[in-house]
């Protein structure tokens, strides 16, 4: 019987530890926007001050993002814009890579941010901005132990919900909400009420060392729920 | 007596070059100003990397790797030669040109944006189709000259006004409107330091389109843009570029950020 129970909990566990994380699925009602053959619906940015020639592939069915050439990395956009939504994905960075997730862009950056600062003193899943206003509204804006929650060396969900002109964002790191916060108005340069999603890679110099040589972020499972 | 004309001729030669103005300004109050010939090197890159535990992010390991791909992805760039001089914008064109010329305005900086008069303020929200259709209204106004966009090696070498490297040279606070001086706004033109040619906000302010196709690399191989393309190349950065793109070199493209994108043109003697 002792024999009997160990064996099923060895057969179960990996199936209980992946419900519980619920990693490696798009949940229910969301549409994908990467279709995981492909780049078919993004483009790499020309005008972006962190690169305009970045590397973005697929591989094993992954969008894989990085420098090219070396210190010169850029972002990626979505050709769609989106106004109010929930995003979902799902990213494995390697260390010592600083990247983000840009929402309400424009083509050169400026846009709202959560940060994937996978580097030394860096912080992930925090919501600031790129190139626009400061921020000034209430609520959680970051998670300071984001490190109990993230997995290292392995795939982390991120779901990010972004409704109102001044906008309410929330998102969840892990299933596990990191941001709770109002924005006290539009920061989005020119007023602009939605914009293309981004997946950004850090340049590196000297004075900015963000990234490693080779390193790269990798996505998958990216999907959208417009929000009406 | 050959001599003697030979001399006169020589003599008129000079004269004439001579009077050719630094500056000149046409009926609609655009001022332009006279770039020299002579050449620079252009499409020098040679990345960078961050020295051995430079913020906790750099093994030696990685650091040789750095190096390794660093020069791999150097470039000595080529000589650009501009063969003889040519008029081009003291400023960005400002609105109120664009206004006189178009008998519309699309910029996103106006009154209501910016707290008041933007008569002189760069135009902004301007495709590159937009500059062939305010060139072409130019050069019919305009008669006894030809409008056109500069080419990026004419764009690059005016910026550059004699300086080598990647910037214009100087304190980039005093040359250039950008994210951390402008307020995340446009201002008007010709508030900043000029750089050594006379010439105002080459950098920062507006991005500036020009004539070339843009060839989707990080620099230009040569001093010609490709045939064809889809895009156009743009240069200077905006009032909302980051520090990195304020430098001379950087070979950007279209679209853009569109409430970023104005420009500024090279008149020549028919």
């Amino acid at each position: 019987m002792k024999r009997l129970r160990l064996l099923l909990s060895v057969l179960l566990l990996p199936c209980l530890s992946s419900l519980a994380a619920d990693i490696g699925k798009i949940p229910d009602g969301f549409t994908p926007i990467f279709n995981g053959k492909d780049l078919t619906g993004w483009h790499v940015s020309r005008s972006n001050h962190h690169g305009t020639t970045m590397m973005a592939k697929v591989e094993n069915g992954e969008l894989v993002i990085g420098q090219n050439p070396i210190g010169e990395g850029g972002i990626l956009l979505t050709n769609r814009r989106y106004k109010d939504f929930e995003l979902y994905l799902e990213v494995k960075p390697d260390w010592g890579c600083d990247g983000g997730i840009f929402l309400r862009s424009n083509e050169d950056g400026n846009a709202y941010q959560i940060t994937i600062d996978y580097i030394p003193k860096g912080s992930v899943g925090a919501f600031i901005t790129e190139g626009i206003t400061a921020l000034g509204g209430t609520g959680q804006r970051r998670a300071p132990d984001w490190q109990k929650i993230w997995k290292r060396d392995a795939w982390n969900s991120f779901r990010i919900r972004m409704v109102g002109v001044a906008p309410k964002v929330d998102i969840w790191m892990n299933d596990v909400q990191i941001v709770n916060y109002q924005d006290d108005k539009n920061h989005a340069l020119g007023g602009v009420e939605d914009g293309p999603i981004a997946l950004q890679q850090h340049y590196t110099n000297p004075t900015t060392p963000r990234a490693v040589p080779n390193g790269v972020h990798r996505f998958r499972n990216i999907a959208i729920k417009e929000v009406k | 007596m050959i001599a003697s004309r030979i001399l006169c001729c020589a003599f008129l030669t000079v004269v004439l070059a001579l009077a050719q103005p630094q500056t000149q300004t046409n009926s609609l109050g655009m001022d332009f100003v006279l770039v020299p010939a002579g050449s620079f090197t252009m499409g020098m890159f040679q990345p960078q990397c961050p020295a051995v535990g430079a913020g906790d992010n750099m093994t030696e390991a990685q650091y040789q790797e750095c190096m390794k791909l660093a020069k791999a992805a150097a470039r000595a760039g080529f000589k650009a030669v501009i063969a003889k001089p040519f008029y081009i914008g003291k400023y960005e064109v400002t609105q109120e040109q664009y206004q006189k010329v178009m008998g519309k305005n699309p910029s996103y900086h106006t009154q209501s944006v910016v707290g008041g008069a933007t008569d002189k303020y760069p135009v902004d929200s301007v495709t590159w189709a937009d500059t062939q259709a305010f060139l072409k209204k130019l050069n019919a106004m305009e008669k006894g000259k030809a409008y056109r966009l500069p080419t990026e090696v004419e764009w690059e070498y005016a910026a550059r006004a004699g300086t080598e490297g990647e910037t214009q040279g100087g304190k980039i606070q005093d040359l250039a409107w950008f994210m951390s001086n402008a307020g995340y706004l446009t201002h008007p033109v010709g508030q900043k330091q000029p750089n050594a040619w006379g010439l105002y906000d080459m950098l920062g302010n507006v991005w500036e389109w020009v004539q070339d196709y843009y060839d989707n690399d990080i620099l230009p191989k040569g001093p010609k843009g490709p045939s064809k393309g889809t895009a156009h190349v743009l240069k200077g950065g905006g009032f909302q570029a980051h520090a990195k793109n304020i430098r001379v070199v950087v070979h950007a493209g279209g679209p853009g950020s569109v409430i970023s994108s104005g420009f500024r043109v090279v008149m020549e003697a028919r």
